[in-house]
């Protein structure tokens, strides 16, 4: 589980840049919770801060109980991330940079080679799996850093707008897998500008705007809190203005 | 559930094996590091020892053009008698000496048989184009050869008028070369310790900078650091890669020169230095400190570079500084002060001087060479620990 209590990051010199201004929310674990807003709304910064990158100026926030801050070692071995960075060691082979992550997660070697070919079964990349990731494809690559991100099979999984550049079949897989996740009791929490890809997956929306929650609750909550019909009027409604959502 | 274990020491030891691998696969660096390393330096060293070869051989068979020279007959049996071989010189034989192509021409005055018949002087003339290197030992043979002749022909002189040639020469200088087979042969000898200390700097360098820049560029570096490695995990499992490569570069050049001096068909000047195993060893033990040094600065301003190619623009000055100061050691030709062997890069050129020209490193003066660089590795260390964990790494600024 996830909880966020008022926390708050701001960039630039005088501290005038708020890209995070006061965000609360809490992710419930069994569930995907989707972070829906528009560009430059504040989801990768708030993201950094649960992944204990980024220190905030002010509030906490939460993994399972462990303090982002105090705890963020504790938190590492817990989450699972995989941020809008993504590159992978291209002299290394699929299977190699996911053994990397699992030794740093302290994984025992023959545990680790297990868990390894479970990933590889499941992501479908065994044809790939001891090629060098040079001149993979974005999808291929994409499969590579989830498996990397999940190799310790942690309990919160964080995902950073993970569809960008998936085509339609791989944005499906990716669906089926973190479906698969959530009824195995992961919490999940799930960033994205793009209103399909979270209604089609989430099972409760936190949209944010300039860096605060503008709203929160299931598809049928927002509809029914923006008094529209149509779910397009009610974020766009919520958020303010028309800016910034893509369809 | 999945096993883990919470090893700092496992977390470091696999960063260092991924990052070997990761080198160790790179081609082209792979390539570049060890070709630099094996092959110059020694073919550099073979062509100037062959070069002093040429050089000594030029006297040794020293052809002198002469103008006039039957108005010295008994000048011109001195020279013939000393294994010259006189040939005329050519009418434009000034314009060849520019050119390049004699070294050094010998006239005799057209006065001089009646300059000598008189008593007076006989004046011969030397021509020749002291910038040129290549004719400098030619040009002191045959200044040699005429002074012997004037001293002999002088001796004759004073025989017969029945005065001691002593009396004419009341100073006796004896000089004794101190020079050792090792000690002469300055420029091999620069060559050598500079070669040993360009591996130890430059022998990590590609490697580091693909390791911190090449990792942000890569965007590989924000995954990496959501997992429970700590900065300073991550930048000595780093640091141990580079500095493997690093000492494999340094032992691949030392191994060149050895092989190239053992085994390469060495022209006949004899080799100016020792350079065995006893000098290897030496170079190894004195090199170490530059060896473990050199990777945490490297690590340290690739850190500083969003991309690859920033982080070598920014380096080229660094090591720019590094390779003049042996350099401007080795114009200065002065006796090194003994402060010398604290300063990193400096003091380790002096001791590999040192260890060419056949002296044994005292440990005392090794164990002062490690100080500052140990020291500077501690804080190169802790400093890119620091960026690691720097927020402004992520967002590229």
């Amino acid at each position: 589980m996830i909880v966020v209590d008022y926390l708050a990051k701001a960039f630039g010199r005088h501290r005038e840049v708020r890209a995070v201004d006061g965000v609360s929310f809490v992710a419930p674990d069994r569930a995907i919770t989707g972070l829906l807003g528009p560009n430059g709304a504040g989801k990768t910064t708030l993201l950094r801060m649960l992944s204990t990158l980024m220190i905030p100026d002010g509030g906490t926030a939460s993994i399972e109980g462990h303090d982002v801050v105090r705890e963020r070692y504790a938190v590492r071995r817990r989450i699972g991330v995989l941020s809008d960075a993504r590159g992978l060691y291209p002299r290394l082979t699929a299977r190699e940079n996911i053994r990397y992550y699992g030794a740093l997660q302290g994984i025992p070697a023959e545990a680790l080679e297990k868990r390894i070919d479970e990933l590889v079964q499941a992501l479908g990349i065994a044809g790939i799996a001891d090629r060098r990731t040079q001149g993979f494809s974005q999808g291929e690559r994409m499969k590579v850093a989830i498996a990397r991100a999940l190799v310790h099979d942690p309990q919160t999984i964080l995902l950073d707008e993970p569809t960008n550049g998936l085509d339609i079949m791989g944005t499906r897989a990716l669906r089926a897998l973190l479906r698969d996740l959530r009824s195995t009791g992961k919490c999940l929490l799930f960033s994205s500008h793009v209103m399909q890809e979270v209604t089609a997956l989430c099972d409760s929306i936190v949209i944010v705007g300039h860096g605060r929650v503008v709203a929160s609750g299931t598809a049928a909550e927002l509809v029914a809190q923006s008094g529209e019909t149509v779910l397009e009027d009610a974020f766009v409604r919520l958020l303010g203005s028309g800016e910034g959502l893509a369809a | 559930m999945i096993p883990r274990g919470e090893s700092a020491t496992a977390r470091v030891a696999a960063v260092a094996r991924k990052e070997i691998v990761d080198i160790f696969r790179d081609r082209r660096t792979m390539l570049v590091t060890l070709v630099t390393a094996i092959v110059v330096g020694p073919v550099l060293m073979l062509l100037v020892l062959n070069l002093m070869a040429r050089q000594s051989d030029k006297v040794r068979e020293l052809v002198l053009p002469v103008v006039g020279i039957e108005r010295a007959p008994a000048l011109q049996a001195f020279l013939e008698r000393q294994q010259l071989t006189l040939k005329p010189a050519p009418a434009d034989y000034e314009a060849e000496i520019k050119s390049g192509e004699v070294d050094v021409v010998l006239e005799v005055d057209a006065a001089f048989a009646d300059d000598v018949a008189q008593g007076r002087p006989g004046t011969v003339r030397l021509a020749y184009d002291r910038s040129r290197d290549r004719a400098r030992a030619a040009i002191a043979e045959v200044e040699a050869l005429l002074r012997a002749f004037n001293r002999e022909w002088g001796r004759g002189r004073l025989l017969l008028r029945g005065i001691a040639p002593e009396v004419a020469n009341p100073l006796s200088v004896e000089s004794r070369d101190l020079a050792t087979p090792q000690s002469s042969g300055a420029l091999v000898l620069f060559l050598i310790a500079f070669y040993g200390l360009f591996a130890s700097v430059m022998g990590g360098m590609a490697a580091a900078l693909d390791t911190t820049a090449g990792e942000r560029e890569r965007m590989s570096l924000e995954p990496l650091l959501n997992t429970p490695i700590g900065p300073l995990e991550l930048a000595t499992g780093k640091w141990l890669a580079v500095s493997l490569l690093n000492a494999t570069a340094v032992v691949l050049t030392l191994t060149g020169f050895y092989l190239a001096l053992r085994f390469a068909p060495l022209p006949a000047v004899g080799i100016p230095f020792l350079f065995g195993p006893a000098e290897f060893g030496r170079f190894v033990v004195t090199l170490i400190p530059l060896v473990v040094l050199m990777p945490a600065i490297l690590l340290y301003v690739g850190c500083r570079g969003r991309t690859f190619k920033e982080a070598q623009s920014n380096l080229s000055v660094l090591l720019f500084a590094i390779s003049l100061l042996p350099i401007v050691q080795m114009f200065l030709q002065r006796k090194d002060p003994s402060w010398l062997t604290w300063v990193p890069v400096s003091g380790q050129y002096a001791l590999l001087s040192r260890a060419l020209r056949g002296e044994a490193l005292p440990w005392s003066e090794l164990l002062q060479s490690y100080v500052v660089p140990a020291l500077l590795t501690v804080i190169a260390l802790t400093a890119v620990g620091r960026l690691f964990s720097r927020e402004s790494l992520l967002v590229g600024r």
